[in-house]
């Protein structure tokens, strides 16, 4: 995996410019098997940054959660950068969020990590649902491997990986400006098996199926708030005049918050999956997104964060484009 | 326990009288309850509040600007800011809303009996500060000196022009007013409203100082009244949130421990001092 | 309200008690949701799933409900207000943990007061708890921090304790003892053996409570680190994102808005976050808590500090559900801890 002395140097390397203001990595979390994001501002506050398969957070959120407020006169805004640890589908929502402006690629000094599949904590807790005392694990031939209490658990890493990690395309970032590790490739390829199987299904079949998960949404905004491409300033449904969406939790509203956010993602999910782990009624999203994704690249032959030199494929209109015109 | 208290009694906007025209109008909407009875038992202090429903847009927690000593219905002073206050400023004579309250704390009109009264306005702060100014006006006898010092940004933006006017015309009151710049024609006081608080150098004895505006306006105007020799018991603001219950349930109103629903609007210096909360 | 009576219930009479309060009830109980445990309506007790840790939104949401009417209302030519109707449905919580039992009590202090809420409080009254001991708490429950316990009986109407072959069944109230009476056949007293058994079973589960948050004197303790950078470092990670507050068992912070088809609407009342920037902006632009900072700094003072000052009582009661769903480890023994630890 990752040399945590290099992780580490390379970092408190980063805190010694003076162009960085801090950089966002990993922290042993507070219980079990938690990892949780940290902010180092000074070198002592690398010493607590590690990576293992744990290290499930998206931290490209935080450029993103910059609050930019006034100031008062004659203080400058603080606008040096941040430095990022991603793997490589962290990586992906960077080049996404870059490419479309939504913050500039010299604000961010990305430490790339070749990953090789996190643990979905959803998989792990229903294995090891009371374990309160923290947990590392590694990754050893093909296996997670970790100590609980004098005993060694060594686990097939298919039976815990997300299903997005079974089909990476990229474990290496495909934008950094150090990479710590060597470059690893993947033959796997994401060829939408599940999405294609459920296309199959009926109509009445795929609306109960969806109906049933949209109405235990309870409306917590969990999936929008650590979704990296999910930034408006005012989001559509905080909107007052006029109202697009109610707050009411009924069928109705749900169905239309959880697939307009699917649309407002068409073209810029990068598959993270960070909303279905974040959601509380464990409602899968990424099944949503990832139809999304097929139909975006069978039409439009797109695949989101590749690219700088993409431009963002609905705000843009080519001549090449399979309809006449921009609708 | 079947009350409800979401759900509001309805009342007729008898009358909509312009006080502000422009880019942010304000309108003084008269409101009479439809139900007689209930009509006559509506009491209220100055400084309570009550919460306004335009059906369909939704509610906005007012402060009555009308003073109690005027009977049979309420006055509310709206901006036009937002959705709900946007659509009330649509409404005609006749329009029927809901209204529930009194809401709130009040201005102790009764133990400032006897004392001098200062109160410092600005902008649409002024329509709490008109209700408990009226309120005192028709008691005037068991008030001492009384000074209203009262500003906004231009002369237009000035609200309740003919009711300061007709207290100009009175000789037992001082009534001084100010715009922040310029005008033609304009000869009183030009600048804001603490600066001109400082030129009245109203005297702390004996003296109940009440303030309401811009937050910025009512911070400034309480350094001066402290530099004039005001105490903290001396000095009292009402202030304003965004609000939905208005009954000190929904959460979003509180600075501190206190809810400006419940244990405000009204608060004097010395309280807002020592609560360690976002204004 | 002290223990009215001590009785036993062979774990097989459970079905049998479950389906006749079902005859005159509507009654509620832990349901496994596709992977998330939820207090549903049942129709037969076979729905129940009584291994569960705790829920996944708290049984607040069966009194405080997400999304509630207040009224209805007809506009046109004249104004028509048509209040609803709040019902008097005779209720049953079955397997409310002592942890949420304790946060409906907390919920009650807010509700009541000069105003009163008609629809908590009309289902409050009509709904009978019976809470289940827990046997196997969860990571990060801490109800022992609050000097309580996993098998209270102070806040239910009749707790259930699971000590093998039957269930030990302690009375609290009226209410409790009045549900019981029509079906006193499938009880019998408790013995000395079952209350030694209950002891047991809840020194076990005490002493599988690992973590603690030590509360003692914290609310003269924030009262001095308001500015603290405490709150900055804990904000930095926060996503903003109110799943903290749907799932809290004594949030209730909500919002009103008025939902209109053309001549037609209603006035609902609807969950809120103290989380959300919109909760406190105002019209002019103006937001008291424009930062993350100034609102999680505001929920762990309201939970912590202006509770305490209003009402008597922590507002929280150490469930853990915070802490297992924040998406970024925000663990709020761990804040509370570090406030402790703090110099000021």
């Amino acid at each position: 995996m990752v040399n945590l002395d290099k992780l580490r140097e390379t970092v408190k390397e980063m805190l010694t410019r003076e162009d960085v203001k801090y950089v966002v990595g990993y922290e042993k979390g507070t219980y079990g098997f938690r990892v949780s994001p940290s902010f180092a501002f000074i070198p002592e506050d690398v010493d607590k940054f590690i990576f293992s398969p744990l290290c499930v957070n998206n931290l490209t959120i935080y450029p993103m959660l910059e609050e930019k407020l006034p100031l008062p006169k004659d203080e400058k805004e603080d606008a040096r950068k941040i430095g990022i640890v991603v793997k490589g589908c962290d990586s992906k929502a960077a080049v996404q969020i870059i490419q479309e402006k939504g913050m500039k690629r010299e604000h961010v000094v990305l430490i790339g990590v070749p990953c090789t599949g996190v643990v979905n904590p959803r998989k792990i807790k229903a294995r090891f649902s009371h374990q309160g005392k923290n947990v590392d694990v590694e990754e050893k031939n093909g296996k997670f491997v970790f100590v609980i209490d004098g005993a060694i658990h060594a686990i097939p890493k298919e039976e815990l990986i997300f299903d997005k990690c079974k089909h990476c395309e990229n474990p290496t970032p495909v934008l950094y400006d150090v990479l710590l590790g060597d470059e690893i490739h993947s033959t796997e390829k994401e060829d939408y098996e599940e999405v294609k199987a459920f296309e199959e299904r009926s109509f009445g079949e795929k609306w109960d199926y969806w109906k049933k998960q949209f109405e235990r949404c309870i409306r917590c905004y969990a999936c929008r708030n650590v979704c990296p491409m999910c930034y408006c300033k005012k989001c559509m449904v905080d909107q007052l005049s006029p109202q697009w969406v109610r707050r009411s939790t009924n069928l109705s509203e749900n169905a239309a918050w959880n697939i307009m956010r699917a649309y407002h993602l068409a073209g810029r999910c990068i598959g993270c999956g960070e909303c279905e782990r974040v959601c509380p009624m464990g409602i899968p999203l990424t099944e949503l997104n990832k139809k999304l994704q097929k139909d975006v690249k069978q039409i439009f032959s797109y695949t989101a964060g590749l690219s700088l030199d993409k431009k963002p494929l609905l705000a843009i209109f080519s001549p090449e484009d399979p309809k006449e015109f921009i609708l | 326990m079947n009350v409800n208290p979401y759900q509001p009694l309805l009342a007729t906007i008898d009358e909509i009288r312009l006080e502000v025209a422009g880019e942010r109008p304000i309108k003084t909407l008269k409101l009479v309850l439809q139900e007689e009875d209930l009509r006559k038992r509506f009491s209220y202090l100055p400084g309570q509040c009550v919460m306004v429903s335009l059906f369909g847009a939704g509610e906005c927690f007012f402060a009555i600007s009308s003073s109690p000593t005027q009977k049979g219905y309420i006055e509310v002073s709206v901006m036009k800011l937002g959705k709900v206050t946007s659509a009330l400023h649509e409404c005609e004579p006749g329009d029927v809303i809901g209204v529930r309250g009194p809401y709130g704390n009040s201005f102790d009109v009764d133990a400032w009996q006897g004392k001098n009264m200062v109160f410092i306005g600005g902008g649409i702060g002024q329509a709490p500060l008109r209700s408990l100014i009226n309120y005192i006006v028709e008691n005037r006898k068991k008030y001492g000196k009384i000074d209203v010092v009262y500003g906004a940004r231009t002369s237009e933006d000035l609200c309740f022009k003919k009711e300061l006017s007709e207290l100009e015309k009175r000789d037992d009151l001082g009534v001084h007013l100010s715009i922040d710049v310029e005008e033609e024609g304009w000869k009183k006081f030009v600048g804001f409203v603490p600066d001109n608080l400082l030129q009245v150098k109203p005297s702390p004895k004996n003296t109940i100082a009440v303030t309401c505006g811009p937050p910025i306006m009512i911070k400034f105007v309480i350094q001066n009244l402290l530099k004039l020799g005001f105490t903290e018991e001396q000095i009292f603001t009402t202030l304003e949130m965004r609000m939905k219950c208005g009954i000190g349930k929904c959460g979003r109103c509180n600075i501190g421990n206190l809810f400006v629903c419940k244990d405000g609007p009204v608060f004097s210096y010395k309280q807002l001092k020592n609560i360690q909360g976002e204004m | 309200m002290t223990t009215m009576e001590k009785l036993v219930l062979p774990k097989l009479g459970i079905r049998k008690l479950i389906i006749g309060m079902l005859a005159e009830h509507r009654f509620f109980g832990p349901v496994d949701d596709d992977g998330a445990t939820l207090f549903k309506q049942i129709k037969d007790p076979a729905e129940l799933d009584l291994t569960f840790t705790n829920s996944t939104v708290p049984p607040k949401a069966l009194l405080f409900k997400q999304t509630e009417t207040l009224f209805k209302f007809s506009l046109g030519r004249s104004v028509k207000i048509d209040p609803v109707d709040i019902t008097n449905e005779r209720t049953i919580i079955f397997g409310i943990r002592p942890c949420d039992a304790k946060s409906l009590a907390i919920l009650d202090q807010v509700f009541k007061g000069d105003y009163e809420d008609p629809f908590y409080l009309t289902r409050r009254k009509n709904t009978v708890l019976i809470g289940l001991s827990c046997t196997q708490p969860g990571v990060n429950c801490f109800c022992t921090s609050f000097k309580d316990g996993p098998a209270s009986s102070e806040n239910v109407d009749v707790l259930l304790t699971d000590i093998g072959e039957k269930y030990y069944v302690e009375v609290r109230s009226d209410k409790g003892k009045h549900l019981i009476a029509s079906m006193k056949e499938l009880l019998r007293s408790a013995k000395a053996e079952d209350e030694n058994n209950v002891t047991y079973v809840e020194e076990k589960a005490i002493a599988a409570i690992t973590r603690n948050m030590n509360i003692e004197g914290m609310v003269n303790k924030l009262d001095k680190m308001f500015e603290n950078s405490l709150w900055k470092t804990i904000a930095m990670k926060c996503l903003g994102c109110g799943v903290c507050t749907y799932l809290c068992p004594t949030c209730n912070c909500f919002d009103i808005q008025d939902e209109t088809a053309l001549e037609k609407g209603a006035r609902v009342r609807v969950w809120d976050s103290c989380m959300y920037p919109e909760y406190t902006l105002q019209a002019s632009g103006h937001n008291p808590r424009p930062e993350r900072v100034n609102r999680i700094r505001n929920r762990v003072y309201h939970k912590f500090n202006y509770c305490p000052k209003n009402y008597g009582v922590t507002a929280c009661v150490g469930c853990g559900r915070c802490i297992d769903n924040c998406p970024v480890n925000i663990d709020i023994i761990d804040v509370i801890n570090k406030a402790g630890e703090a110099k000021v």
